[in-house]
Formats: structure tokens, sequence, C-alpha cells
């Protein structure tokens, strides 16, 4: 089995469904000529001409839109944001037009949209953003957020092979930093949960890059499991609550702002449906309500570290 | 190795510009490194002296990876400013205890009392873990009522179910047994005294054996024997003869039919499992009607042990040619002081009828509380 | 690629019984709106009204002009575009009233529908998004090489937004196989066109790099014979066209507004310009029996009334369904395509 950066993977598995599958295009900025900001899409072009590995104009909403338009004939786009920050220009027609088709006229939106997303590496405020939460607000709109090579291929591709708008965040500070095995070929991960490390003592929830700050930060602990979410739309409830049952003690870790980000989410369905497995309080470790800073020891102070999770763990462990 | 770019993770040192040795001044090109994506001169980052090259030309490393040493005149320690985290976990001032849900929980599920357990927790809490930790050490099921007796499986007996009496008569055994109560209570004067027992230790004994209370107690009952052997004898008419063997006498049910005890001769040289079987043999045999004539003679001490039902004491009658006799009632849980301090127990009483032709009340007293003590201190001996 | 004024007699492209036709959708919209208002003033209409009267050539017309395997994007004042697809009066009321046997099931309001079967997509609030759609549909037609196009109207007050450069610039440059038709009914809402724009649409087509061409919007023919030409250049592979239709809302944003922002004498300078009474005279003059069309039309709006007011209301336990896709994705169908000369 081949071993790749996260990256790579993400690549593999665009370039292994777009063979698959005539139907799938990618759109986006730089993507073509250039073969993308990261070079995720780097030959693309080679291989499967310009109308299939489009350079778009400089338009979000446009990109997003127009991916609705293609779709509903018959295409399947996959978008990329440059950085998953600009999404925010396509917000409207991702959650109005996109997110609320199928509710309203019973008409399918199979669209893919890349976000590059996260920080740690002095991207500033406007390059750094998770913005996942925005979107689990906004009904109609599937999100998943591999944290390892072997899901970012997987969920890609369960991402456009759904029917539904599904936004892929993948963590540009695990681009190059992760490696593992990945399968040849197309295979698609199901959209849920998987348990990262195995442990009864408390659990560590979270997704994206926090799964590897997590991992690192409960190494020398023992008894704490990792639960890697994987998916936020669809939450995969059963296995946060199975966990609850079998651990008791629950860390919930964001990227993202803390005021209602994922794991909000995730505390609140523990509290009402896991109160009583619960042997203490369930504990947030998240990135605080400020933009996103620049300079190195300012993003370092409010992303979520190694020692603040092994802290909040220990804790909660003598509780 | 500086983070050039966002998604660089190594980078190849091309070109040293400075030797060691050389001056060097802040921002001046004092290396060049080559990414995938483009080379580029690194300024140093202060003024100096470079010291020591640790990355050679040609060689890749990862981002973070130090590449020289430059002594500069005064350093300055950067002080990475950590987020305050907000501290608001100290437990609020509380005069009650509180117990988390999951704790609660297992509480009701397993009438377990809290204030029993030991918490492990911060300021004492009880976790989840300590819950466990005791589970693990008790028993699964609850223990309101029990009797260390356990009654033996339905006999496939070949022994006819009695016919209900006609009315106005009893069966030829019934009237035998009567008889040899009566006689008894006739000639003996017989009175009882009673003892409560903690009976912790031969529950968590009991099923660690994997029998019933009963042998254990025997076992206990025939030690304190050996410390008043007075109990141990027979007394017919003037004749008193205290045993140095004990056969240890079981009074079996027979349901509808009576009782019957069949005796274990020298059951003091047996251990609780041994009397445990010999108990269950005896019984098994009695109730399928195959016990011989010997094995219900020559007892020198009897048990009985009827307390599956519940009840708590009675006062038995004195098997003769007997002096005394041992009823084992029911199990109860019950709140004891301990240390000042209430806990919760599985208690017994202990009632011993005795001859007052051949003994006193100080020696039936005596004779229990060693008892006690042998119950309450069973380690498996 | 200057701005051209479009040529107003089709006569060339419509037989009789198609100019006949352009009359009927006008018809029945107007009918159909008119019953529904009334429906709405007896309460039997959740929510807002519009409606598109006196604008009805924009949409007969240009939809006229579709071929079955082209892609609509329907907005509010443009009801006749769904007649001429193929969708029922009983439907539409249905869908007026928010029955579930209306075109959304009660999942969404008054015009904000499209029978995806027929090829139509349901707009959106947000104007002009829609644009983008019909762009992104033409973009596909054009990676996939298919002769047939996109269509979609928008109105002025759109144009101000973002969106709208956005699919202008993207068709433009992209040159692509789209329509995209803008009803100048001279009010967004209360604002006028002085407060909308210092320079009107149609003359900013020529710095996206495509014709813009002003079109009398309440002579249906005129209307239908742009469009025409449009779909023409669209097929062969010359771009997408504007084409500025010039008409009046005769009534107000909503059932809600009384339009008294509207000069009185304007509204009744238009409504000589009415654009079912030129058609029927225009008819008249080929003798033919506009009173049989209007009695037909009439008698199919009533029977679409009965249906529709028979229709249950959609039950509340099923508001929760359908919120994802489960299983394939369903793409647009082909529409109606009642032109004779459809190609």
């Amino acid at each position: 089995m081949p071993t790749m950066t996260y990256l790579q993977a993400i690549s593999d598995g665009l370039r292994e469904e777009m063979r698959d599958d005539e139907r799938v295009f990618c759109m986006g900025e730089d993507i073509g000529v250039f073969g993308g900001a990261f070079k995720v899409t780097d030959g693309f072009i080679d291989e499967f001409g310009p109308d299939r590995v489009m350079d778009t104009p400089l338009a979000e909403s446009g990109i997003v839109g127009t991916a609705v338009g293609a779709a509903v004939v018959g295409l399947r786009p996959v978008c990329e944001m440059q950085f998953s920050d600009f999404i925010s220009c396509g917000f409207d027609q991702l959650v109005n037009v996109a997110g609320k088709m199928h509710y309203r006229q019973g008409l399918a939106v199979p669209i893919t949209v890349r976000l590059p997303t996260g920080g740690g590496f002095s991207g500033g405020p406007f390059h750094s953003q998770n913005p996942e939460a925005w979107f689990m607000h906004s009904p109609g709109i599937k999100i998943v957020a591999p944290a390892t090579p072997e899901d970012a291929k997987g969920l890609l591709i369960s991402a456009i092979r759904d029917p539904n708008p599904v936004l892929f965040c993948e963590h540009k500070h695990l681009y190059r930093r992760i490696k593992g095995d990945v399968e040849a070929g197309v295979y698609a991960t199901p959209m849920r949960a998987r348990v990262a490390r195995d442990g009864d003592d408390l659990v560590v929830i979270t997704y994206g890059a926090m799964v590897h700050t997590a991992l690192e930060a409960t190494e020398e602990l023992e008894g704490v499991r990792v639960l890697d979410l994987r998916s936020l739309v669809p939450l995969d409830e059963e296995a946060i609550l199975d966990s609850v049952r079998a651990c008791a003690k629950v860390v919930v870790v964001d990227e993202a702002n803390e005021l209602c980000a994922a794991g909000a989410q995730v505390a609140a369905l523990i509290a009402e449906r896991g109160f009583e497995d619960l042997d203490g309080p369930v504990v947030r470790v998240a990135t605080p309500n400020v933009p996103i800073p620049f300079s190195p020891p300012l993003e370092q102070a409010v992303l979520p570290s190694v020692d603040r999770i092994k802290e909040a763990c220990v804790e909660l462990l003598a509780y | 190795m500086p983070q050039m770019g966002v998604s660089v993770a190594e980078g190849t040192v091309a070109e040293w510009r400075k030797q060691p040795g050389d001056r060097v001044e802040a921002d001046e090109p004092i290396c060049v490194i080559s990414t995938d994506k483009i080379d580029t001169d690194v300024p140093a980052p202060a003024s100096g002296v470079l010291v020591e090259i640790l990355v050679p030309e040609g060689e890749t490393v990862d981002v973070g990876t130090v590449l020289a040493r430059i002594e500069v005149e005064g350093s300055e320690a950067l002080g990475v400013g950590r987020w305050a985290l907000e501290d608001g976990t100290d437990a609020k001032p509380n005069g009650g205890k509180r117990y988390s849900p999951v704790v609660a929980r297992m509480a009701a599920q397993h009438d377990l009392d809290l204030e029993a357990i030991k918490g492990t927790g911060r300021q004492g809490r009880v976790t989840k873990k300590d819950v466990l930790a005791f589970l693990e050490h008790a028993d699964e099921a609850p223990m309101h009522i029990e009797s260390p007796y356990r009654p033996e499986p339905e006999p496939q007996s070949p022994t006819p179910k009695a016919q209900s009496p006609k009315p106005g008569a009893l069966s030829r055994m019934r009237r035998s047994i009567g008889e040899h109560m009566k006689r008894s209570l006739e000639t003996a004067a017989t009175c009882t005294t009673w003892i409560e027992a903690d009976m912790s230790r031969i529950e968590a004994g009991r099923e660690q054996l994997g029998l019933t209370a009963l042998p254990l107690v025997a076992r206990c009952a025939i030690a304190a024997l050996r410390e008043h052997p007075q109990l141990n004898a027979w007394l017919e008419g003037e004749a008193y003869t205290v045993h140095d063997a004990v056969h240890l006498g079981i009074a079996v049910s027979l349901g509808d039919e009576g009782l019957i005890v069949p005796v274990i001769h020298d059951a003091q040289e047996l251990s609780a499992e041994g009397l445990g079987r010999r108990i269950k043999d005896a019984a098994k045999r009695a109730r399928s009607g195959e016990l011989r004539p010997d094995e219900v003679r020559g007892g020198t001490f009897t048990i009985t042990n009827p307390g599956q039902y519940g009840s708590i004491m009675a006062t038995p009658v004195i098997n003769q040619p007997q002096v005394a006799i041992l009823d084992l009632e029911a199990v109860v849980k019950r709140p004891v002081v301990i240390d000042d301090a209430i806990a919760i127990r599985p208690m017994t009483i202990f009632g011993l009828s005795w001859d007052h032709r051949a003994l006193d009340g100080v020696l039936a007293a005596q004779f229990l509380a060693s008892l006690r003590r042998h119950v309450e201190a069973w380690d498996g001996g | 690629m200057a701005t051209e004024t479009a040529r107003s007699d089709a006569t060339g492209h419509l037989t009789r019984d198609d100019r006949v036709g352009l009359l009927r959708y006008m018809l029945l919209m107007r009918g159909i709106e008119e019953r529904a208002m009334t429906l709405y003033r007896q309460g039997k209409v959740p929510g807002s009204f519009y409606d598109g009267f006196g604008q009805e050539a924009v949409s007969a017309g240009a939809a006229f002009a579709m071929g079955p395997k082209d892609r609509l994007c329907v907005l509010h004042r443009d009801l006749a575009a769904h007649l001429v697809r193929g969708v029922t009066p009983a439907r539409i009321l249905g869908q007026y009233m928010g029955r579930a046997g209306g075109v959304t099931g009660g999942r969404d309001g008054n015009v904000h529908f499209g029978d995806w079967q027929l090829g139509c997509v349901g707009m959106v609030s947000m104007l002009p998004d829609m644009m983008l759609v019909a762009t992104g549909m033409a973009m596909a037609f054009k990676l996939r090489h298919e002769q047939r196009c996109a269509l979609t109207w928008f109105g002025d007050g759109s144009t101000s937004r973002g969106d709208f450069h956005e699919a202008m610039n993207w068709a433009g440059v992209q040159k692509l196989p789209v329509i995209f038709v803008l009803e100048n009914n001279q009010f967004a809402y209360s604002t006028p066109l002085e407060a909308q724009f210092a320079v009107d649409p149609v003359h900013r087509a020529e710095s996206y790099g495509f014709p813009g061409w002003s079109v009398d919007g309440n002579d249906v023919e005129a209307v239908f014979e742009a469009t025409r030409e449009a779909r023409e250049r669209a097929l062969a592979g010359e771009g997408p066209t504007l084409i500025a239709c010039e008409t009046m809302r005769m009534h107000g944003h909503a059932a809600h507004d009384d339009m008294k922002y509207v000069d009185k004498e304007r509204l009744e300078e238009w409504r000589r310009k009415d654009p079912i009474e030129r058609q029927e005279r225009v008819l008249e003059g080929l003798g033919v029996d506009v009173a049989a069309v209007r009695a037909e039309v009439a008698a199919a709006i009533e029977a679409g009334v009965e249906e529709a007011l028979a229709m249950p209301m959609p039950d509340g336990a099923t508001a929760t369904a359908g919120v994802f896709c489960e299983g394939e994705a369903n793409v647009l169908g082909d529409g109606q395509a009642p032109w004779s000369g459809v190609s």
C-alpha cells in the first residue's frame, strides 16, 4: 500500500474519482495551469484538460452558483475555495441556493466544495479560519473533516458521490506534515466517527488537525480515548454517546472559535442524552473568540496547544 | 529552518554565505534555503559572530531545526505569551456531598449506600471507578434477606409425597419428631441465648469458596466448641460426657414430612469445603431416604438453619442427649455503628439453646462470643 | 455588440397557432393571478402574494422560444414561463395555497417554485442569485458540447447586486449559451431606476463582451423574436445575450403594497400599452375568435381552482423530511416546447 502525505491523498482521491466518473470536474481559482495554490491539482490539466480542470474568474459566489447550475443538469463539480475563509463570499449561493434546493424543490444539488481550513503557520485572520459551524447551522449542507491521509482520500470520494452539497474541510497544516498508508484505486469512507486511540477513563472528542494535537497531548496519559469525528454533518451521535458511556469523562476540542463551534453542539448533545453516564463536567478546549492573529506568539497563545489539552485531561481525570 | 510558506514542512540548505568566525549583521543574508517552491536568502536574526554551523550545505531538515549558532551580545528571553486560561474548576463549597449522574445511577441500580464508599476523586469525591471497585468486592445481587443456607435442588425423590394427613391425624414421622421434641423440653432445662454477628467476611468467604454460609459457620462453631468443650457433650440422666470429637448434626428439612438430622462424624477434621461437601451429600441422601442408621446417630452438637424464609430468631429445641443446639437464621443488612459512624453490614443473630442442667448462661454467652469472634475474623481458614 | 433595438415583427417565425398560443399563455397567467388574488383576499393564500400584472409578455414571449432541452430559472413575475413549460393551473394554485398538491408541496410559497421535471429551477429570494445558476447550466452545456441553452429572468433592482456582475462576467469570459432576460419594470419595490443605477444595465452588456438588446417588453412577439435570436446565437456558440425588456409593474410589489409612490398618469400611460390587449388586437386583425380563447382559458382556470381547492394541506409530520437527497441525484427533465419552430 502506498504511503502518502495528506495532500497527496487528496490529490489521489480527486484524480481517481475523475478517472472513474466522467461527470466529475474541478473548478476554482488558479487550479488549472498553476496546479492550485497548494498544488492539489498539480498535473491534472495535462491528464484531464482545461474543461475538466477549470480556471475560473475570481468570483466565489460565481464558483458556487455556477456549480449548482452544472450539478442540476448532471455534472459533478468539485469547487475549490483557495482558502476556506473565502467561502464567505459564496455564503449566499451555498446556504440559500444549494442548501435549500432539495427541501424546497425536490431537486438534488450534488456539489462538493473543498475548503482549505485552519491555522498554525502565521496565515493571519483571513487565511486561518475554521468556518464549519457557519454551515453546520444551515440545513441541507453536509460537512466532512478528515484528519488522516487515508480518510482524506476516502471522504473526498464519499463527498463527490453524495447527491447533496458537501463541504470538504482539508486542514492546511496537515497537508505535508502527516503521512500515512493509503489504499490505491477508489474507495469511499463513511461519514462517521472513528476511534483514533482507545481508552476507558476519558475521551477527547475532536476533528481535523486537533486530532493529532490531542493524540500528542495524551500520549503519556493512561486510559485516554481520542474520538475523531470525521463528519460534522451528519454528526455521529451514536459514536459520541458510546464513548461517553464507556469513558464517563469528556474533553471536547475545537480549533475553531469557541462560541457555537462544532464542539458546542457535541457538548449539548452529551448534556442532554449522555447525562446519566457522566462522571464529571463536559470540558471544552477551544480557540477564544478572536480573529486568528498573525504573529507566532499570539497565534500559539490562542490555538489549542498540546499543553492546554493535556492540562484539561489531567485535571478532569483527577476530578 | 524558517517556515517559508504555509504548507512547507522542510527545506534544504543550498549555500552558507557566512563561515564560522565571520561577523554577521542583523538582516544580512546568512544562507540560502531551497524548498520545493523556491530558493530564498535567509537573513540573520541578530548581529553577532557566527560560531557554529549545525546543518551543512546540501542537507534537508524539518522546519524549526536549528541551522547555526550566532553569539549575540546580550540575549532577550522571549516570553511566549500564553493565553491565561480561566481557572473556574474549583469545587464550590457545599455542605452535603454531590454525586455525579453516573455514580448516582449506579448506586440506584445496585442498591448501594454511597456513604459507605470511599471516594478517591477531587476533595474525596466518589468517582465511577470507586463505585466499580466497590462492586467488584461486593455481591452483585442485593443482600437484603439472605440465609446462609441454600436449599438443595429439588430431589427426584422416590419418597412419595406425603399425602395431606387425614383430618385429625399426623404422619408417623411427625409424631415421632413431636415426641422427641416434647421429651427434650420435658427433660432439659432449655434456655436460649442470642448474639448478633457481622457476616461480612463469611459472605465474602463463602462466595470465594463457592459454598453456602452454613459450612463456614459450622467451621467457626467447631472452633468455638474447641474453646468451650462443655457444650460438645451428652447428658443422659446424671451422666455428663464431654466429647473430644465433634460429631456435628445438621438439621435437614424434609418438607412436609418434617426434619431429620444427619451427623457428620469427626467434623473437626474437615475444612469448610469438606464440611460443605459432606453437608450437601448428607442433605441429598436424607431427602432421597438413603441415610443409614449410623448416619443419624452419635451427634454431639447440632446446627439448625431455617433462615431462608427471613425469620431472624428462634428458640430451637435441643437434640437429645446433646446439651446445646445452634440456630442460624436470616442474614439481613442493617445499619450498625462502627467507630461512631454508621455503616451497613450483613448481620445475623445466632441463637443457642442450651441445657441449664449442664451449663449456665455465662458459658453459653462465652461460646456465642467465641463463635462471633471466629465468624467476624473469617479469613478462609 | 452595441445596444440594438430588436425587431418587433416576428411573423417570419410564428404560425397563426403560435401567435394564438402566445395570447393564451398571457391570458392564463393573468387569469390565474387574478383568481389567486381573490383567494388571497379570502384568506386562502398564506403569506404574501406577488404577480406580474402588465408584464405577461416578458415571460410568455421569452419562454415560448425555448426548446424542450433548454433550462429555465423562472422568477416571481414570470408565471407564464411555468405555464409554457407545462405546469398546470391546478398545481400553481395549489402552490399559492400551500397545499400538498402544489408544486413544492408547501415547502416554499407563492412563485418560489420550479418543476424540475419540466426543466425549471425554483427561485430563491436573494436576487439575482439565479443568474449564476443559469450561467452554470450553460457552462455544463458548453462543456458537453450540447445544442441547448439556459435562460433566466431578473429585475432592474437585482442588477445592483454582486451576483449580476459575477454572472455577466463569467458568461462573457467563458462565452456561454445563456440568455439573460432583464425585466425592467421601472421599480424595485418602491425604488425607481434613478435611485438604482447610474447607467442602464442594457449598456453594461458590452463591457462584459456580449450584446445587450432593448425590447418593448409589452410586445409579446418582439420579446419572442429577441429571445429566439439570442437562442440562435447561443446554439451557434456566439455566447450570451442580455435582453432588456422595457415594461411596467402595474400592481404593487406584492399584494400588501398600494404603490402610492407611482405616478397615476404614468400608470395610465402603461395601461394603454397593455400586452394582452395589444396581442388581442393583432389576432382580431387576423380573424381569430379571441372571445373563444378567453372562454377556454377561463374554463381551464376554473377547473384548476376546483382541483386546487380540493387538495389537502400538507401533514405537519412531514415537515422535517427531505432536507437531504437519499439515493441517486435527480437531474432536470425536459419541458414542453409549444413553439412550432422549435429546433
